[in-house]
């Protein structure tokens, strides 16, 4: 029982501070401190909840943002690492792509969307695509530095054993990079899912986002709140999901296994 | 017989920013008889790594010819296998992987590969820790791994590179005698670079002398004491003679260091 305790401390130690946080919202509420109108309270969420589960209207909302987040993060996954691994291999693509790189990272892209959806329309492919560029640049750009970066002694070591230069790619330079390639997937995940949202906020016809927009111009803060609540769930899941990867590809560091 | 044969070789290195290049060795000439287990002394700097990176294939000369059984050395082989100093393990494979790898390279015939692994993981005394990793070993367990692994290519010629700098003195003084235990077991040709005077004389028949600025051979001191070699020998009076007179040729560099040092 307490090894159980220790094993699972953080988890436990998380739900009771959230536990904390939603007694004190509700307390907030009923004690007449801040009106209901404002924040409105985990009991007027969960109600409302229900009733979004029960007309279709949440599960129409999650299952568009979330194909929207799927297509955009898999083509970022595909084309980021794609073009990481090819720039890896050809200094001209690098020095091509390294000015978007940085756009991508200093610029915010919210502000080319106007551009997205005149060429797109407003919709899923406007969504899909901002997504996309939000995510792409931190799996680019790690893929390469992961590449790039693959340890020398290494290489030679290979090297004197006669390796060649698919070897060194996929011996050492792959494996080499995959806590930064993971790195840069948990970076991709949350830009993608901001990307979602933030493109649905602007302009959609449904999806949590747009749920947001549109219960926010209408001032009704607990079905706004509902498919915020959703969007933080998303979050904590996607992390969670990215902590098991990152234990599973990185096993060789905590116990013995065979390679 | 000689094995390797080295012709008036010079290496060079471009100097880091700029064109000119830096002459890191030259006019090395060196015979190595096939079987014999040569050591390389010279103090830091004195392109004993360069000189053995060049024999094992790995940097290109600026002249001279190296011939391993009558063929030129122009670029890696089987038949030469090298031992690093250190950080040459890959971290996320275990130790029966890191064995495994140079075989994978050499495109070795999968039947008996992990067999033949087992076997040379067992000949370093690693047989209970085939599935760690090198970050759960000793530094004196990651360089028997080293030694494994090149062992496993079943190469013609070992070159070590220093293999044991990394360790304190009494893992050092147990490794060489185990590494000479293995060597008289199979007499493969042996090329170990040392900066410790006593080592190089423990285990060699010959101690090659190196010499900086540039980086060149100052003499070969053929080692004539009886193998198998005992510990017992370190305070023999040929043992300390050969270590006077080793001490002698590295002082003079040490000196000429000290100068260079005084000047500026
Ligand atoms: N990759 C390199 N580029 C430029 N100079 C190098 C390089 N490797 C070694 N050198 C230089 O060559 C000389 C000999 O180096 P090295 O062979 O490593 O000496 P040792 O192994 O005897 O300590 C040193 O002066 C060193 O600075
Ligand atoms: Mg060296």
């Amino acid at each position: 029982m307490t090894r159980w305790f220790e094993n699972h401390q953080a988890l436990l130690s998380g739900c009771i501070s959230f536990a904390v946080i939603v007694l004190v919202w509700q307390l907030t509420v009923d004690l007449g401190l801040v009106k209901a109108f404002f924040i409105s309270s985990p009991s007027l969420v969960a109600v409302e909840f229900w009733r979004q589960l029960m007309s279709g209207e949440l599960s129409t909302n999650v299952a568009v943002s979330l194909s929207e987040f799927a297509c955009g993060l898999g083509l970022a996954l595909v084309v980021g690492t794609g073009l990481g691994v090819l720039a890896s291999w050809s200094r001209t693509l690098e020095y091509i792509l390294e000015p978007f790189i940085w756009l991508g990272y200093a610029f915010p892209i919210i502000a080319i969307y106007p551009l997205f959806i005149a060429w797109l329309g407003l919709g899923e492919p406007t969504i899909i695509a901002i997504a996309f560029i939000f995510a792409v640049t931190p799996l680019y750009a790690n893929t390469l530095s992961g590449i790039k970066n693959a340890d020398a002694d290494l290489i030679r070591a290979a090297r004197s054993f006669g390796a060649r230069r698919r070897d060194l790619f996929l011996k050492i330079a792959l494996p080499g990079s995959v806590p930064i390639l993971v790195a840069g997937l948990r970076l991709a995940v949350g830009r993608a899912l901001t990307g979602v949202v933030a493109g649905e906020l602007f302009g959609a016809a449904a999806g949590l986002g747009y749920s947001i927009a549109y219960y926010g111009d209408k001032l009704k803060t607990t079905a706004m709140m509902v498919s915020m609540v959703l969007v933080m769930i998303f979050g904590v899941i996607l992390t969670q999901l990215l902590s098991l990867l990152e234990a599973a590809t990185d096993s060789w560091r905590t116990g013995p296994g065979r390679s | 017989m000689s094995q390797i044969e080295l012709r008036d070789v010079a290496i060079e290195y471009r100097k880091p920013k700029s064109d000119e290049s830096f002459v890191a060795i030259r006019g090395i000439n060196l015979s190595i008889d096939k079987g014999s287990f040569v050591t390389i002394v010279g103090s830091s700097g004195c392109g004993k790594s360069t000189l053995l990176l060049a024999i094992a294939g790995l940097i290109p000369r600026a002249r001279g010819s190296i011939r391993v059984d009558g063929r030129d050395v122009a670029g890696p082989g089987r038949d030469r296998a090298m031992v690093f100093q250190e950080a040459s393990l890959l971290p996320w494979r275990s130790v029966h992987g890191n064995v495994r790898f140079g075989l994978e390279l050499q495109r070795w015939s999968r039947d008996n590969v992990d067999q033949r692994v087992a076997h040379f993981i067992g000949m370093v005394g690693l047989g209970q820790f085939a599935d760690y990793h090198p970050h759960q070993l000793s530094g004196g367990m990651r360089q028997r791994v080293n030694i494994a692994r090149a062992l496993a290519v079943d190469p013609d010629v070992l070159l070590l590179d220093e293999p044991f700098a990394a360790l304190d003195a009494q893992t050092r003084e147990v490794m060489g005698n185990e590494l000479l235990h293995i060597w008289e077991h199979d007499k493969k040709t042996a090329l170990f670079v040392t900066h410790a005077i006593d080592e190089a004389i423990f285990l060699g028949d010959k101690v090659v002398v190196m010499g900086k600025d540039p980086g060149r051979i100052k003499d070969v001191v053929e080692i004539d004491l009886p193998r198998p070699r005992t510990t017992a020998m370190l305070d023999s009076a040929a043992f300390v003679a050969y270590r006077r007179t080793l001490r002698d040729y590295i002082a003079a560099d040490m000196q000429s260091l000290q100068m260079i040092e005084d000047a500026a």
